[in-house]
């Protein structure tokens, strides 16, 4: 009993270390890049050498910040939205194989618990929006509905063709399964419609409709100050990483490659994504929210659909 | 049970719409245009803008301040366009006093101008995809505006406001290194303009936010006395330039270009033309220019005959007009300032009817409007 | 151009005008610890000093675009750009404040979260500029917002925006050591 409590500890920790990590590297990862391709540096004097401290400082002054709740603003969803938004981002953690034995729990049914858990996102986003009682907030949690079914379906049924070759739903199993051939050459349809729904999912460019800032301010967050905004910021840089690593899991291979130990396999390969991911977003603009909807129901999803039929004739008969 | 909610012009907001306020503090009004937006989701029912918020005084004042003063305070209204400001206030005072300007100080005039328009349009390029989600058109404009501004800077002292015409002709004449700077500033110009269509123009996603979003008519655009690259887009070459030729625009050889759907698209592309074309006219004009004086011999204090004139020039968003009234004073008795954006921007509730609230911003933004000179 | 530290700046602001920060949690920890947290906390405070994107008139363009662009990028000294004011530390007033504009500036400003700082950037915003006495403007946004850096000029060069960021870091450190000089 003792020592299944100091696990759970052990694992709690860990995940809580490897999200706070994330935040803190991406987010300096991502001005740092935005600088190299804007012609700038990014930041530079908090911590040398390149300013590695920036984020941490950021971290503190937001702790450090006045908490504001609007008089408008329905006080309790207020409160709870940002909850909301991160306990579901940790969750995810959960799933993750960072190593042939390293994960929290290998559950049978993995990816559907994973999928299951990050559509809490839209949730905290519509809650949020709701209840902060800003007319640029509401805008920003009404594109969220608008949206989800849009990419949700092809995501889950470009999934389920993967989940078809492994013959398993276990992230875990998944992996072992690309031990010869990594899926993103089976299934070169279904990672593209994966990596572009996932963006949808992410809320990144060029789908970034809930807090396009040059049409909503800041979307769904618009009133959020200090702590709470910065528990969104940690979800949405919690959100790149953990779907990073989906990516990498599902198709390209997780944890193996040759010479280097697993674990440095795989944490190369989700900054690799997650660098593309940060790529796309300074260099597209923003599609319109109807745009995102047409290419979700009219490509992507056919796209999926064929693709799952083909895979399954390939399972079937070969 | 709440009271009733009145939208614009009075009406009561039908159930299921909302009132926006886009502005003052938006990060994509350009400035502090307040815009009242009545919204049914993302479709815009109508549009109305709200101004004032910018208002200066700036016909007031200048009855009180002497002629030559009022030529910096001009600086203050299409800040990023300054020069044409000063150009048309000079040439309206000069015509009224019928000074005759140094051909060397023309020359110099519409070099000056034609680089103050190329970074008036890459400000306009730039915020344009600002507008559609891309930052970073936005920060290489700004790149190679800084060598713009190192040339400005050479010149005329300062970065943006110039300050450097006179009446009767311009402050100070180019340095010797000017031609070789140009070059390599159309260098890196030509670059830009190459990287910022691969990046942009050519880009599926900006074609589709920007192809026959926000349509202007020519009919339309006639109508409402829109003119500049916004009122080109639509079809009509209506070009101060080359209709009227003021100054020496005649001696040069250039195209206007022009577009054919009005869209926000064919307004980008037609700056960007405008830009090539802007160079071509500054080449012509180094290789063109004679020597000479570059002042016209003016007395100490300033006085102009009683009478009233309108002069106008094309400034990067249109025909900028100055109407003045002189009493024979030392100060304008009256002086009235035809803005190109004001006017253009009154178009804006004609184009955004039925288009989405992103539609809306992009259609804004592709207006280019400077508020300094919407409020004056 | 070459950026100091905020600890060798020297600055230019009255002794009255360093206030005593106030720390969250600060009487929780204890009292020989409190002094670290305040540097701690001032330190965060300084190095993320976020303005919001709120350009009035022609010192926007040098300000706010020229200055976070390429070749001065305020992003360095870990300074970007919010388009909220519920997330933004700095207000920079790039521009003058008409009667119209002067209820929106205090709203904006009331909006923003504690500790928040203004910058009052140009002539007009520092005491009305050319447009001083005229029938519709407010001659400073110091009449109506507390300011804690004038930055002058028509307009201030960018590096002169700079100058005035650096002056507000200054001022903050300035603020943690208040306590500990006690």
């Amino acid at each position: 009993m003792v020592e299944q409590l100091v696990w759970a500890a052990i694992k709690f920790a860990a995940v809580l270390g490897f999200m706070s990590f994330n935040a803190i590297f991406l987010v300096w990862l991502e001005r740092k890049v935005a600088g190299f391709i804007q012609y700038r540096y990014g930041p530079m004097v908090t911590g040398k050498p390149h300013g590695w401290l920036q984020t941490i400082a950021d971290a503190v002054k937001l702790l450090a910040k006045e908490d504001i709740i609007p008089a408008l603003a329905d006080r309790k969803i207020f409160i709870l939205a940002p909850l909301v938004m991160i306990v579901p981002t940790f969750l995810l953690h959960i799933v993750i194989p960072f190593g042939p034995n390293l994960i929290v729990k290998d559950m049978e049914m993995g990816v559907l618990y994973f999928f299951a858990v990050s559509g809490f996102t839209t949730l905290a986003v519509v809650m949020a929006g709701w209840a902060s009682n800003n007319k640029y907030s509401l805008l920003g949690a009404i594109r969220a509905i608008a949206q989800l079914i849009g990419y949700e379906l092809p995501l889950i049924i470009s999934v389920a063709a993967v989940v078809l070759l492994a013959g398993s739903m276990s992230t875990q199993e998944i992996v072992q399964s690309q031990a010869s051939w990594p899926y993103v050459i089976l299934q070169p349809i279904g990672f593209l419609v994966f990596f572009i729904a996932a963006l949808a999912e992410l809320n990144r460019v060029p789908f970034d409709l809930l807090e396009a800032e040059s049409e909503l301010v800041a979307g769904y967050n618009t009133e959020y100050s200090g702590m709470r905004w910065a528990f969104f910021f940690l979800a949405e840089y919690g959100n790149l990483a953990v779907m990073s690593a989906m990516i990498v899991t599902l198709f390209l291979g997780g944890w193996q490659g040759p010479i280097l130990p697993p674990l440095v396999w795989f944490l190369l390969k989700i900054y690799l994504v997650a660098f593309v991911i940060i790529w796309f977003r300074w260099t597209f603009p923003r599609v319109r929210p109807d745009q995102l909807s047409k290419l979700g129901w009219k490509y992507l999803l056919p796209a999926s659909l064929v693709n799952l039929a083909l895979t399954s004739l390939y399972v079937v008969f070969i | 049970m709440p009271a009733a909610v009145y939208g614009l012009n009075g009406r009561e907001l039908a159930d299921g719409r909302i009132l926006v306020n886009i502005g003052p503090q938006h990060p994509s009004t350009h400035g502090v245009l307040q815009v009242i937006v009545e919204l049914e989701g993302e479709t815009v029912i109508s549009a109305e803008p709200e101004l004032g918020y910018l208002h200066r005084c700036f016909e007031k004042i200048c009855e009180g301040w002497s002629y030559p003063q009022i030529i910096p305070l001009t600086d203050r209204l299409d800040y990023i366009s300054a020069i044409f400001n000063e150009w048309v206030y000079c040439r309206a005072v000069e015509s009224l006093m019928g000074l005759e300007i140094p051909e060397r100080a023309e020359y110099l005039r519409v070099i000056m101008a034609e680089l103050n328009r190329i970074g008036s349009h890459l400000i306009a390029v730039g915020t344009f995809g600002m507008d559609l989600g891309a930052t970073t058109p936005f920060t290489w404009v700004f790149r190679v505006r800084e060598d713009l501004l190192n040339i400005f800077e050479l010149v005329t002292g300062a970065r943006q406001m110039y300050n450097y015409l006179r009446i009767g002709g311009v402050k100070q004449d180019i340095p010797e290194e000017f031609p070789t700077l140009i070059e390599q500033f159309f260098a890196v110009l030509e670059e830009f303009l190459v990287n910022y269509e691969t990046l942009l123009v050519k880009n599926p996603i900006f074609v589709a936010r920007s192809k026959m979003v926000g349509v202007l008519t020519a009919e339309v655009g006639l109508a409402y006395a829109a003119t500049g690259p916004f009122l080109r887009a639509s079809g009509p070459r209506l070009d101060l330039r080359v209709s009227e030729p003021y100054s020496v625009y005649d001696r040069f050889k250039f195209e206007v270009p022009t577009g054919t759907n009005g869209d926000c698209y064919d307004r980008t592309v037609v700056r960007l033309a405008e830009m090539r074309e802007s160079m071509k006219i500054i080449r012509q004009a180094l290789a063109q220019m004679p020597a000479g004086e570059i002042r016209a011999k003016t007395p100490k204090v300033l006085k102009v005959p009683a009478g009233e004139v309108y002069t106008a020039v094309e400034s990067p968003r249109g025909e900028v007009g100055v109407y003045l009234v002189s009493d024979g004073g030392t100060s304008p008795y009256r002086l009235k300032w035809r803005s190109p954006s004001f006017v253009n921007l009154s178009t804006l509730p004609e184009l955004v009817k039925g288009t989405k609230l992103a539609d809306f911003i992009a259609i804004l933004g592709s207006i280019d409007i400077i508020l300094g000179e919407v409020d004056r | 151009m070459a950026v100091s530290e905020p600890s060798q700046q020297k600055i230019y602001l009255p002794a009255e005008s360093v206030t005593d920060p106030e720390i969250p949690l600060a009487n929780l920890v204890p009292a020989g610890l409190g002094v670290h947290l305040k540097r701690l906390v001032q330190w965060g405070r300084k190095s993320s000093v976020w303005y919001l994107s709120f350009g009035i008139a022609c010192c926007a363009i040098e300000g706010l675009m020229a200055a976070g662009g390429p070749r001065f990028d305020l992003d360095r000294l870990g300074s970007f750009f919010r388009a909220t004011p519920r997330q933004a530390d700095l207000m920079i007033v790039a521009g003058n404040v008409n009667l119209k504009m002067a209820e929106v500036v205090k709203t904006l400003y009331e909006q923003m979260a504690e500790p928040r700082y203004v910058l009052a950037m140009g002539s007009c915003a520092c005491s009305g500029g050319p447009f001083r006495g005229s029938y519709n403007m407010i001659d400073g946004v110091d009449q109506i917002i507390p300011v804690d850096v004038y930055v002058p000029g028509c307009p201030p060069r960018p590096e002169a925006v700079f100058q005035g960021i650096l002056q507000i870091q200054a001022k903050i450190m300035a603020q943690a050591e208040k306590g500990a000089r006690k």
